[in-house]
């Protein structure tokens, strides 16, 4: 290797290094901390067919599990665009930004299903956490057009990163990095934010044995795709608050 | 006059037996809450002086208590301004089952680590409830 090969490698070693999302070129997090790139997965429908962004419902939450095999996750098309480049914390005070929903109205974001605060998630049996329409009320907040976990009644808004806006919740969502292609279908690529997964493994072992066949199982990490359904289909009850 | 005061006494008696179930339900909850508070002691005196029969006993004994808030009778018990929420106390019943059995699944298999982490989310579900039904 001659000498100017050597230093293009150690300098491109460093630079992801010091930023492991400039392995995929794009730097989601103001400083490259909490953002983890996962394989990117194309969000598919049941039937495993991709799902063009032009046909989610609004105010739908659909759930896809990313990125791995029991880490439930909500998509959601918002009614109004959402805000650009919101200045996020993590509850151990790391800084990062939220970059924007995605889509041709801004309007397509995925965060993480799995409450902040005591890591509440939808299983195939409830779910205690989803998105609040815009005209509908919740107890958790003054008005719809939040997520919300009726657990502890903690509301997030997904207009902007899942920021906070009340409950016990100390941290946002995380939210998942999501990438349009030209042909209007919809890709996971990444987790921005604290993440709760490894929380969320160690407490839910005997859970993952029901719906898993056990932690390995459940620890799986996504690749190709993840199967979306309407939360409606993933749950069968939904208690809301 | 007659119909309004049968009426009358009708509606007194029937208000009176309805406050009467009310109360032999919250007497229930409470004696199934010390129930479930010496359970939880029992487990942890277990684990800590490493008896693994003390710590199935005591999950045994926790199981017992959740009749109540596993069924719909869990309304009745909750404070008014709370009872909405039944939902939320049946699923943490649903959860101190299923992270109880795991605790004696886990005992059996030798798994002490695991039996122990189980008796830390029964405990954290404790609270959770509390947190919320309680207004703690």
């Amino acid at each position: 290797m001659d000498r100017r090969v050597f230093l293009k490698v150690v300098a491109g070693a460093a630079a992801v290094a010091v930023s492991p999302s400039l392995i995929r070129g794009n730097l989601y997090a103001a400083d490259g901390r909490l953002y983890v790139g996962y394989e990117k997965a194309q969000i598919v429908d049941a039937a495993g067919v991709p799902i063009k962004v032009s046909a989610l419902e609004k105010e739908v939450t659909y759930i896809f599990n990313y990125p791995y095999a029991s880490t439930p996750c909500m998509l959601i098309n918002l009614p109004e665009p959402t805000q650009q480049e919101v200045a996020l914390k993590s509850e151990a005070g790391e800084e990062y930004v939220w970059k924007s929903g995605v889509g041709k109205d801004r309007t397509i974001v995925a965060y993480s299903a799995i409450c902040a605060h005591q890591l509440t998630h939808p299983t195939r049996n409830d779910s205690f956490i989803q998105y609040v329409a815009k005209n509908k009320p919740t107890m958790a907040y003054t008005t719809g057009g939040v997520i919300v976990c009726s657990s502890h009644l903690s509301a997030y808004d997904p207009k902007a990163g899942a920021k906070v806006l009340g409950g016990a919740a100390s941290q946002p969502l995380a939210a998942v990095v999501l990438e349009r292609a030209d042909d209007d279908t919809l890709w996971a690529v990444g987790v921005l934010g604290s993440d709760k997964f490894q929380d969320y493994f160690r407490a839910f072992k005997p859970e993952f044995k029901e719906f898993y066949d056990g932690i390995a199982q459940a620890k799986t990490l996504v690749s190709i795709s993840a199967k979306t359904v309407k939360l409606t289909e993933y749950s069968k009850e939904l208690i809301q608050y | 006059m007659k119909k309004l005061l049968s009426a009358l006494a009708l509606s007194a008696l029937l208000a009176g037996s309805m406050q009467a179930v009310e109360n032999d339900h919250r007497t229930m909850l409470m004696k199934d809450m010390r129930t479930m508070l010496e359970s939880m002691e029992q487990i942890q005196r277990g684990g800590l002086y490493s008896s693994s029969d003390e710590m199935k006993a005591g999950a045994k004994k926790l199981q017992g208590t959740l009749k109540t808030l596993e069924s719909e009778e869990v309304k009745w018990i909750l404070p008014k301004d709370q009872k909405y929420a039944y939902q939320f106390a049946q699923k943490t019943s649903k959860m101190l089952r299923l992270y109880s059995d795991d605790m004696v699944t886990s005992i059996d298999a030798g798994r002490m680590d695991d039996a122990l982490e189980d008796y830390t989310q029964l405990l954290k579900q404790c609270t959770s409830c509390h947190i919320r039904i309680r207004n703690w």
